[in-house]
Protein backbone atom coordinates (compact mmCIF):
# COMPACT_ATOMS: atom_id res chain seq x y z
CA UNK A 1 0.00 0.00 0.00
CA UNK A 2 1.72 3.16 -1.37
CA UNK A 3 1.94 6.05 1.87
CA UNK A 4 -0.37 8.30 -0.11
CA UNK A 5 -3.15 5.66 -0.27
CA UNK A 6 -2.77 5.08 4.04
CA UNK A 7 -2.87 8.89 4.61
CA UNK A 8 -6.26 9.15 2.14
CA UNK A 9 -7.44 6.47 4.28
CA UNK A 10 -6.97 7.36 7.66
CA UNK A 11 -7.79 10.64 6.97
CA UNK A 12 -11.78 9.49 5.59
CA UNK A 13 -11.44 7.74 8.94
CA UNK A 14 -11.33 11.04 10.86
CA UNK A 15 -13.78 12.69 8.75
CA UNK A 16 -16.13 9.93 9.25
CA UNK A 17 -15.61 9.87 13.29
CA UNK A 18 -16.28 14.18 12.48
CA UNK A 19 -19.32 13.90 10.59
CA UNK A 20 -21.17 11.35 12.93
CA UNK A 21 -19.45 13.40 15.77
CA UNK A 22 -21.01 16.73 14.13
CA UNK A 23 -24.90 14.65 13.11
CA UNK A 24 -24.58 13.86 17.21
CA UNK A 25 -24.14 17.57 18.30
CA UNK A 26 -26.66 19.21 15.52
CA UNK A 27 -29.19 16.72 17.40
CA UNK A 28 -28.31 17.84 21.29
CA UNK A 29 -31.70 19.98 22.60
CA UNK A 30 -30.53 23.90 22.82
CA UNK A 31 -27.98 23.69 19.93
CA UNK A 32 -28.87 26.93 17.38
CA UNK A 33 -27.86 26.42 13.76
CA UNK A 34 -27.80 23.05 13.23
CA UNK A 35 -29.81 23.48 9.90
CA UNK A 36 -26.16 25.52 8.76
CA UNK A 37 -24.36 22.39 9.88
CA UNK A 38 -26.30 19.93 7.36
CA UNK A 39 -24.26 21.00 4.45
CA UNK A 40 -20.75 20.22 6.21
CA UNK A 41 -22.16 16.73 7.81
CA UNK A 42 -23.69 15.77 4.16
CA UNK A 43 -19.74 16.84 2.75
CA UNK A 44 -17.89 15.37 5.59
CA UNK A 45 -19.21 11.79 4.99
CA UNK A 46 -19.63 11.98 1.30
CA UNK A 47 -16.54 13.77 0.17
CA UNK A 48 -14.54 13.71 3.43
CA UNK A 49 -14.90 9.96 3.99
CA UNK A 50 -16.41 7.44 1.43
CA UNK A 51 -14.97 9.43 -1.66
CA UNK A 52 -11.49 10.23 -0.04
CA UNK A 53 -11.51 6.15 0.95
CA UNK A 54 -12.18 4.99 -3.08
CA UNK A 55 -9.90 7.60 -4.03
CA UNK A 56 -7.16 5.87 -1.82
CA UNK A 57 -8.16 2.47 -2.37
CA UNK A 58 -7.65 3.15 -6.50
CA UNK A 59 -4.55 4.70 -6.08
CA UNK A 60 -3.44 1.62 -4.29
CA UNK A 61 -5.20 -1.17 -6.00
CA UNK A 62 -5.65 0.28 -9.83
CA UNK A 63 -3.20 -1.20 -12.09
CA UNK A 64 -0.24 0.94 -13.22
CA UNK A 65 1.08 2.16 -16.60
CA UNK A 66 4.10 -0.08 -16.10
CA UNK A 67 3.80 -3.27 -14.53
CA UNK A 68 7.69 -3.05 -13.12
CA UNK A 69 7.22 0.47 -11.32
CA UNK A 70 6.75 0.34 -7.09
CA UNK A 71 3.74 1.12 -5.66
CA UNK A 72 4.97 4.72 -4.59
CA UNK A 73 2.93 7.67 -4.58
CA UNK A 74 2.65 9.64 -7.74
CA UNK A 75 2.83 13.39 -7.27
CA UNK A 76 -0.30 13.66 -8.75
CA UNK A 77 -2.32 11.80 -6.12
CA UNK A 78 0.07 13.20 -3.10
CA UNK A 79 -1.32 16.96 -4.45
CA UNK A 80 -4.86 15.29 -4.57
CA UNK A 81 -4.86 14.47 -1.00
CA UNK A 82 -2.90 17.83 0.31
CA UNK A 83 -5.79 20.14 -2.00
CA UNK A 84 -8.68 17.72 -1.18
CA UNK A 85 -7.95 18.08 2.27
CA UNK A 86 -6.89 21.39 2.69
CA UNK A 87 -9.74 22.47 0.81
CA UNK A 88 -12.20 20.66 3.07
CA UNK A 89 -10.70 22.52 5.51
CA UNK A 90 -10.98 25.53 5.26
CA UNK A 91 -14.51 24.50 3.37
CA UNK A 92 -15.49 23.49 6.96
CA UNK A 93 -14.08 26.40 8.84
CA UNK A 94 -15.82 28.93 7.23
CA UNK A 95 -19.34 27.74 5.07
CA UNK A 96 -21.50 27.53 8.56
CA UNK A 97 -20.06 31.25 9.27
CA UNK A 98 -21.23 32.49 5.90
CA UNK A 99 -24.56 33.56 7.03
CA UNK A 100 -23.60 34.69 10.14
CA UNK A 101 -20.97 37.53 9.45
CA UNK A 102 -22.63 39.04 6.41
CA UNK A 103 -20.67 42.31 5.87
CA UNK A 104 -17.40 40.05 6.19
CA UNK A 105 -15.57 40.51 2.61
CA UNK A 106 -13.03 37.76 3.93
CA UNK A 107 -15.17 34.64 5.09
CA UNK A 108 -16.83 34.59 0.81
CA UNK A 109 -13.24 35.18 -0.18
CA UNK A 110 -12.26 31.89 1.58
CA UNK A 111 -15.21 29.58 1.26
CA UNK A 112 -14.46 30.11 -2.57
CA UNK A 113 -10.64 29.47 -2.29
CA UNK A 114 -11.61 26.53 -0.34
CA UNK A 115 -14.39 25.20 -3.28
CA UNK A 116 -11.42 25.78 -5.58
CA UNK A 117 -9.13 23.78 -3.96
CA UNK A 118 -11.70 20.67 -4.19
CA UNK A 119 -12.21 20.62 -7.36
CA UNK A 120 -8.34 20.99 -8.29
CA UNK A 121 -7.91 17.94 -5.90
CA UNK A 122 -10.58 15.89 -8.07
CA UNK A 123 -9.13 16.90 -11.34
CA UNK A 124 -5.77 15.80 -9.80
CA UNK A 125 -7.03 12.59 -9.13
CA UNK A 126 -9.01 11.79 -12.48
CA UNK A 127 -5.23 12.44 -14.22
CA UNK A 128 -3.64 10.17 -12.23
CA UNK A 129 -6.57 7.74 -12.59
CA UNK A 130 -7.89 7.58 -16.20
CA UNK A 131 -4.84 6.15 -18.00
CA UNK A 132 -5.01 3.58 -15.22
CA UNK A 133 -8.59 2.29 -16.36
CA UNK A 134 -7.82 0.29 -19.55
CA UNK A 135 -8.86 -3.06 -20.78
CA UNK A 136 -6.49 -5.27 -19.86
CA UNK A 137 -5.02 -6.34 -23.59
CA UNK A 138 -4.44 -2.68 -24.17
CA UNK A 139 -2.96 -2.04 -20.74
CA UNK A 140 -0.41 -4.92 -21.10
CA UNK A 141 0.40 -4.05 -24.50
CA UNK A 142 1.87 -0.75 -23.25
CA UNK A 143 3.76 -1.61 -20.56
CA UNK A 144 5.49 -4.23 -22.80
CA UNK A 145 6.55 -1.50 -24.92
CA UNK A 146 7.54 0.91 -21.71
CA UNK B 1 -9.84 -4.64 -16.39
CA UNK B 2 -13.22 -5.82 -18.42
CA UNK B 3 -14.30 -3.17 -20.89
CA UNK B 4 -17.96 -2.70 -18.96
CA UNK B 5 -16.01 -1.64 -15.91
CA UNK B 6 -13.83 0.74 -18.73
CA UNK B 7 -16.79 2.20 -19.48
CA UNK B 8 -18.71 2.39 -15.41
CA UNK B 9 -15.47 3.82 -14.26
CA UNK B 10 -14.62 6.18 -16.73
CA UNK B 11 -17.85 7.63 -16.70
CA UNK B 12 -18.27 7.64 -12.90
CA UNK B 13 -14.82 9.76 -13.24
CA UNK B 14 -16.53 11.97 -15.62
CA UNK B 15 -19.67 12.17 -13.48
CA UNK B 16 -17.35 13.23 -10.11
CA UNK B 17 -15.92 15.68 -12.11
CA UNK B 18 -19.60 17.42 -13.15
CA UNK B 19 -20.56 17.24 -9.66
CA UNK B 20 -18.08 18.44 -8.14
CA UNK B 21 -17.78 21.31 -10.85
CA UNK B 22 -21.57 21.92 -10.19
CA UNK B 23 -20.84 22.17 -6.19
CA UNK B 24 -18.16 24.70 -6.77
CA UNK B 25 -20.65 27.01 -8.37
CA UNK B 26 -22.71 26.35 -5.57
CA UNK B 27 -20.35 27.08 -3.03
CA UNK B 28 -19.46 30.46 -4.73
CA UNK B 29 -23.51 31.52 -5.30
CA UNK B 30 -23.44 30.94 -1.53
CA UNK B 31 -20.57 33.10 -0.59
CA UNK B 32 -21.07 36.01 -3.35
CA UNK B 33 -24.97 35.23 -4.56
CA UNK B 34 -25.03 35.48 -8.95
CA UNK B 35 -28.56 34.31 -9.79
CA UNK B 36 -31.39 32.27 -8.07
CA UNK B 37 -31.44 29.94 -10.75
CA UNK B 38 -28.16 28.58 -9.81
CA UNK B 39 -30.09 26.73 -6.91
CA UNK B 40 -31.31 24.41 -9.83
CA UNK B 41 -28.17 22.65 -9.71
CA UNK B 42 -28.43 21.56 -6.82
CA UNK B 43 -29.99 17.97 -7.77
CA UNK B 44 -27.85 17.55 -10.73
CA UNK B 45 -24.74 17.76 -7.97
CA UNK B 46 -26.27 15.23 -5.63
CA UNK B 47 -27.90 13.22 -8.65
CA UNK B 48 -24.75 13.02 -10.19
CA UNK B 49 -22.88 12.39 -6.62
CA UNK B 50 -24.67 9.59 -5.61
CA UNK B 51 -25.68 7.45 -8.54
CA UNK B 52 -23.17 8.61 -11.31
CA UNK B 53 -20.11 8.99 -8.75
CA UNK B 54 -19.95 6.82 -6.06
CA UNK B 55 -22.80 4.06 -7.39
CA UNK B 56 -21.46 3.32 -10.48
CA UNK B 57 -17.87 3.43 -9.56
CA UNK B 58 -18.24 0.73 -6.90
CA UNK B 59 -20.53 -1.32 -10.04
CA UNK B 60 -17.71 -0.97 -12.38
CA UNK B 61 -15.00 -2.39 -9.70
CA UNK B 62 -17.18 -4.93 -8.05
CA UNK B 63 -17.37 -6.58 -11.94
CA UNK B 64 -14.46 -6.00 -12.60
CA UNK B 65 -12.73 -7.33 -9.12
CA UNK B 66 -14.95 -9.85 -7.43
CA UNK B 67 -13.83 -13.62 -7.77
CA UNK B 68 -15.00 -14.98 -11.64
CA UNK B 69 -16.83 -18.54 -12.02
CA UNK B 70 -14.34 -21.39 -11.86
CA UNK B 71 -16.03 -22.90 -14.73
CA UNK B 72 -15.28 -20.70 -17.78
CA UNK B 73 -13.15 -18.07 -15.57
CA UNK B 74 -15.67 -15.45 -16.96
CA UNK B 75 -17.55 -12.60 -14.93
CA UNK B 76 -21.16 -13.73 -16.11
CA UNK B 77 -23.32 -12.38 -18.90
CA UNK B 78 -20.97 -9.63 -20.67
CA UNK B 79 -24.71 -8.58 -22.82
CA UNK B 80 -26.26 -8.44 -18.73
CA UNK B 81 -23.12 -5.81 -17.34
CA UNK B 82 -23.61 -4.01 -20.52
CA UNK B 83 -27.08 -3.66 -20.07
CA UNK B 84 -26.69 -2.57 -16.07
CA UNK B 85 -24.35 0.16 -17.79
CA UNK B 86 -26.72 1.61 -20.38
CA UNK B 87 -29.95 1.36 -17.83
CA UNK B 88 -28.16 2.48 -14.85
CA UNK B 89 -27.26 5.87 -17.15
CA UNK B 90 -30.57 6.33 -18.54
CA UNK B 91 -32.10 6.08 -15.66
CA UNK B 92 -29.79 8.84 -14.06
CA UNK B 93 -30.29 11.24 -17.09
CA UNK B 94 -34.04 11.03 -17.07
CA UNK B 95 -33.70 11.91 -13.83
CA UNK B 96 -31.78 14.85 -14.02
CA UNK B 97 -34.59 15.53 -17.31
CA UNK B 98 -37.14 15.45 -14.37
CA UNK B 99 -35.69 18.00 -12.89
CA UNK B 100 -36.09 20.77 -15.74
CA UNK B 101 -39.11 19.28 -17.45
CA UNK B 102 -41.56 16.88 -16.64
CA UNK B 103 -41.74 15.42 -12.90
CA UNK B 104 -43.39 12.02 -14.15
CA UNK B 105 -39.59 11.81 -15.95
CA UNK B 106 -38.43 11.13 -12.53
CA UNK B 107 -41.10 8.24 -11.88
CA UNK B 108 -39.38 6.56 -15.23
CA UNK B 109 -35.92 7.68 -13.77
CA UNK B 110 -36.28 5.75 -10.72
CA UNK B 111 -37.56 2.98 -12.37
CA UNK B 112 -34.96 2.32 -14.63
CA UNK B 113 -32.01 3.23 -11.67
CA UNK B 114 -34.12 0.37 -9.51
CA UNK B 115 -34.22 -2.13 -12.73
CA UNK B 116 -30.13 -1.41 -13.37
CA UNK B 117 -29.60 -1.98 -9.22
CA UNK B 118 -31.59 -5.62 -9.56
CA UNK B 119 -29.84 -6.52 -13.09
CA UNK B 120 -26.51 -5.73 -11.31
CA UNK B 121 -27.64 -8.09 -8.16
CA UNK B 122 -28.46 -10.55 -10.44
CA UNK B 123 -25.07 -10.33 -12.03
CA UNK B 124 -23.22 -10.19 -9.42
CA UNK B 125 -25.02 -12.70 -6.32
CA UNK B 126 -22.89 -15.95 -7.80
CA UNK B 127 -19.75 -14.05 -7.75
CA UNK B 128 -20.00 -12.80 -4.03
CA UNK B 129 -18.28 -16.23 -2.88
CA UNK B 130 -14.93 -17.72 -1.51
CA UNK B 131 -13.37 -20.55 -3.65
CA UNK B 132 -10.96 -21.36 -0.50
CA UNK B 133 -11.24 -24.61 1.54
CA UNK B 134 -13.80 -25.35 -0.75
CA UNK B 135 -14.52 -29.10 -0.66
Amino acid sequence: MPPVTRWFIKTGIIWFALGVTLALVAELPNVQGSALLLPVYWHMLVIGWITQVIMGVSIWMFPRKKRNRKKESSSLATGAYFLLNGGLIIRFLSEPFLPLVTNSDIVPVVVIVSGILQVAAIMLFIAEIWPRVQPKKKLKRKSGRA
Amino acid sequence: MPVQSVWMIRLSLSYLLVAILTGAVLLVHKAVPIHNAIWGLLPVHYEMAIWGWLVQFVMGTAYWMFPRYLKDKGRGSTVLAWSVVAIMNLGLWLLLASYVTDEYLAIAGRGFLLIGTLLFAGLMWNRVVSYRNRR
